[in-house]
């Protein structure tokens, strides 16, 4: 470029004398001088006036509509999600995106659960459990229609469960412990368990207990009919759904604003934004750290944290031969970690969490008090095995982009003192998958472990985690097996103390989800909404 | 005539190395879609059922031929994720991409081509510095940040004079043409202003060379100004290379306008590439790179078809070769 520019320079200064004599000679030198830049000028002009034109058209056809309505409640409320699906097979693809946006609104499960993570009715209004817990009767609501005018009754209920059982679809392995489910009549279902299962219930409010239409035939990936109070009106993969109130549904959930669309919003700035300029009325979650000219305006936005059972597993590698095997290692950086300032950086609404059970799930006890941030033990802990600052141990660390970069520099420099070098490897989802999750090629990993009722991870040595303790794997057997929510609570609780105990990993905090509303913005859930996401209630006064 | 065959031929041979070479460069990514249908609360048997079920488990080599077999009759195949047409997904992408490039462009051509020809045109020296400044800035402003900044300055709810939506395309598309126009053009902006300083420098670079050239003095010398002799046969004569230039700046900008996809969260080819990708939807992403090399090539063959057309000299210099062989 700067050749460019000094032949440039250079041309100009010989052309100047040459330049004056030709121009001299030039025919007529004002005639045609100023048309080519007037035209371009008028042209700009005539573009820009246009542009302005067309958007102050739109602009007050926008606004007119909106005085018009005045506090009329909105038919369309736009709401602002993260994490898109790919597509609308519920029965086959993984990822809460898809339990968020369709179990509730779209499908039905059995049963439902609420936003404090209890069982609810939904298909079935009430239900018996045998004493020895292997026989639930469910009795289902009367008049049940799917969207396309099917009726709903036993027979579709028994058929989706034992599909999902007999084709492995996603959650099959939590159905293990059923023997049979039958329709009995039209309005009763019973199942029958091998062996009591205490979580049963729960499971089946996720998409182990959804009802499918056994005579529908559509393509499952872009379409979906189900009983719920909304139907899919468009879907476009990655970007926005379109839900529109279901006009044959059955039930008392009944749909309070016509249409809802989802914009699915994976830049957190864009997302602001978004906000901001009112093409959504709802963002969840919302960075806190990005909240602040939202919680600043409360005569415009509502913005709240809400509870939710997503935990922050820095996973170690527990398996023999690898460098976190030993214990006192795995204690040490548990002890090195500074929980307060990592939630503080992220704008404190978050939840410290000693353990594997978050706060809505069975068997929580907050044991944080188990490994208090302390400095010097872990200094200790780490000169015990004979690692020091100045002679550290090298570990990496491998996680999703998905999670930023932040987390990884701060634990790096938490760890540094303590003598662990710790290299950050911050990678794609699917290499992660492979690496960590599938090859077990890792030392420390990080992810968001957000389904409920996940403890069993820890009981299955062939984890990633590869935590293997037999204990832990009796006691959670046998709260299983229980047939009391309490005798199952106090059996959970007494192994996950184990495990939290014995450090096979740490749990940085309990992710709370911050969502902002534009204000006017009615029912819209603040508890559990990234997997339990009932719209039906949701509406919007300007 | 002969040289279009060759071209052609070329073509075809460069689009079946290239299949090859999408193909094993796909298979490489470590992680696949199964595991990614499966999540990390499934038993891995899950992610074994599916990867059966899909038929991920067939040799690489029966893979290749199936895909193969299938683009020569002109079928691309399907997402395994979406379960929606390659077409399909790259046609609703494309329908968001095409027109934001093309209103890009056009932004390009209306700031670069006046602004390069004012470069060279500028009598005083410090005004072409001022110029020359203009076009280095224009070129080093990551289109990211100028897409913030207009965002910050236009866009609605936003912006300091929030008139234009900066987040999304209409839900209808070009159903509603209006909306789906606005919605494009901040965008657009942001990539029209970065694509036109660049055009402008090779406006400059090209045109200023030709200014010093006999061209120039020849057309002086039969009476028109500086000015009249750059505009009217400078610029005639430049027209071939910017053509190149333009024809290539397009093909680029492509995937070019990902980040700006993102950034107004558009969902067109270059961001919906990336998810495929991240997703390990390899049919989906070997289809739509392929399409797009296609593109990519079909815009070289044109673009030289078009120089050559432009250009008689180098017609004439193939007779005169073809002569010779």
């Amino acid at each position: 470029m700067s050749q460019d520019n000094g032949a440039h320079a250079e041309s100009g200064a010989t052309g100047a004398t040459t330049d004056a004599s030709l121009a001299s000679r030039a025919k007529n030198p004002k005639k045609n001088g100023p048309k080519w830049w007037l035209i371009s000028l008028i042209a700009v002009i005539v573009a820009v006036a246009v542009v302005i034109g067309v958007t102050l058209a739109y602009a007050k056809k926008d606004n007119g509509t909106a005085s018009g309505n005045g506090a009329a409640q909105a038919s369309t409320v736009t709401i602002g999600l993260k994490l898109a699906p790919t597509n609308l097979d519920i029965r086959n693809t993984a990822g809460s995106a898809l339990d968020q946006i369709l179990i509730g609104n779209v499908y039905e499960g059995i049963v439902a659960r609420d936003s404090k993570n209890q069982v609810t009715p939904a298909i079935a209004s009430s239900w018996e459990e045998s004493k020895d817990g292997l026989t639930y009767t469910f009795h289902l609501n009367k008049n049940m229609v799917f969207s396309n005018g099917d009726t709903l009754d036993a027979e579709d209920v028994a058929w989706s469960i034992n599909e999902l059982i007999a084709k492995q679809y996603h959650d099959a392995d939590a159905l293990e412990a059923v023997s049979k489910v039958e329709a009995k009549d039209a309005d009763t279902v019973v199942i029958t368990l091998k062996t009591p299962n205490s979580n049963l219930l729960w499971t089946l409010t996720g998409r182990a207990g959804l009802v499918f239409d056994k005579d529908a035939k559509y393509d499952l990936k872009t379409q979906a009919v189900g009983s719920g109070p909304y139907t899919v009106a468009k879907f476009v993969e990655n970007d926005s759904i379109t839900l529109k109130a279901n006009e044959k549904y059955w039930g008392k959930n009944k749909a309070k604003t016509p249409t809802i669309v989802v914009k699915y919003l994976a830049d957190d700035n864009a997302a602001v934004n978004a906000l901001k300029s009112g093409d959504v009325q709802v963002l969840a979650p919302i960075t806190e750290n990005l909240a602040e000219p939202f919680t600043s305006d409360p005569s415009k936005y509502v913005v709240k944290a809400g509870d939710g059972t997503d935990k922050y597993v820095l996973g170690f590698n527990n398996a023999s031969g690898s460098k976190l095997a030993d214990k006192r290692i795995r204690q040490a950086i548990r002890y090195a970690i500074n929980h307060d300032e990592l939630i503080a950086s992220r704008g404190g609404a978050d939840k410290a969490l000693g353990g594997p059970i978050p706060s809505l799930d069975p068997g929580y006890e907050d044991l944080t008090d188990l490994y208090p941030y302390d400095q010097d033990k872990a200094k200790s802990l780490m000169a015990a095995v004979g690692y020091s600052e100045d002679k550290p141990l090298e570990l990496t660390l491998t996680y999703a982009n998905i999670y930023g970069t932040e987390l990884g520099d701060q634990l790096r420099s938490q760890l540094k003192p303590i003598g662990i070098d710790l290299k950050v490897n911050v990678v794609e989802f699917s290499t992660w998958l492979q690496d960590v999750y599938t090859n077990h090629d890792f030392d420390i990993s990080l992810v968001d472990h957000n389904e409920s009722h996940d403890f069993y991870t820890w009981t299955d040595p062939t984890y990633y985690f590869g935590y293997d303790n037999k204990d832990v794997q009796k006691l959670y057997a046998e709260g299983i097996a229980a047939t009391t929510d309490k005798e199952r609570d106090a059996k959970f609780a007494e192994a996950a103390k184990l495990i939290s105990e014995d450090a096979p990993a740490d749990w940085l905090f309990n992710y709370r989800i911050t969502t902002a509303t534009a204000k006017g913005v009615e029912g819209f859930p603040f508890d559990l909404n990234q997997t339990v996401l009932p719209l039906y209630n949701v509406t919007y006064t300007k | 005539m002969r040289f279009v065959v060759r071209r052609l031929l070329l073509f075809v041979a460069a689009l079946f190395g290239l299949s090859v070479v999408v193909f094993a460069a796909l298979r490489i990514l470590p992680g696949d879609v199964a595991s990614i249908m499966a999540g990390v609360n499934a038993p891995p048997e899950k992610a074994a059922q599916l990867r059966e079920q899909l038929g991920l488990n067939r040799p690489l080599a029966i893979q290749y031929l199936d895909w193969m077999g299938a683009l020569l009759h002109g079928d691309f195949g399907t997402s395994i994720l979406t379960g929606r047409s390659v077409t399909s997904l790259v046609a609703s992408r494309a329908s968001i991409t095409f027109p934001l490039i093309i209103l890009g462009l056009l932004i390009a051509l209306a700031v670069g081509l006046p602004l390069g020809c004012a470069a060279v045109l500028a009598r005083s020296a410090r005004v072409r510095a001022a110029f020359h400044v203009l076009a280095i800035i224009g070129g080093a402003v990551p289109a990211l940040w100028s897409g913030l900044l207009l965002i910050l300055l236009f866009g609605k709810g936003t912006g300091l004079v929030g008139i234009l939506p900066s987040q999304g395309f209409p839900m209808d598309g070009w159903t509603t043409p209006g909306r789906a126009l606005l919605a494009l053009i901040l965008p657009a902006l942001s990539v029209g202003i970065i694509v036109g300083a660049s055009l402008m420098r090779y406006t400059r670079a090209v045109l200023g060379d030709l200014a010093n050239s006999g061209y120039i003095d020849m057309a002086r010398s039969c009476g028109m100004t500086r000015t009249q002799a750059v505009l009217r046969v400078g610029l005639r004569l430049a027209t071939p290379q910017l053509v190149s230039v333009i024809g290539l700046t397009f093909a680029s900008m492509i995937t070019g306008v990902m980040v700006i996809e993102n950034l107004f969260a558009l969902p067109g080819i270059g961001n919906g590439l990336v998810t495929d990708v991240g997703n390990r939807d390899l049919i989906a992403v070997q289809s739509e790179l392929f399409l797009l090399a296609a593109f990519f090539l079909g815009v070289g063959l044109v673009v030289d078809v078009l120089h050559r057309i432009l250009d008689p000299r180098l017609k004439s210099a193939d007779t005169v070769s073809e002569v010779a062989a």
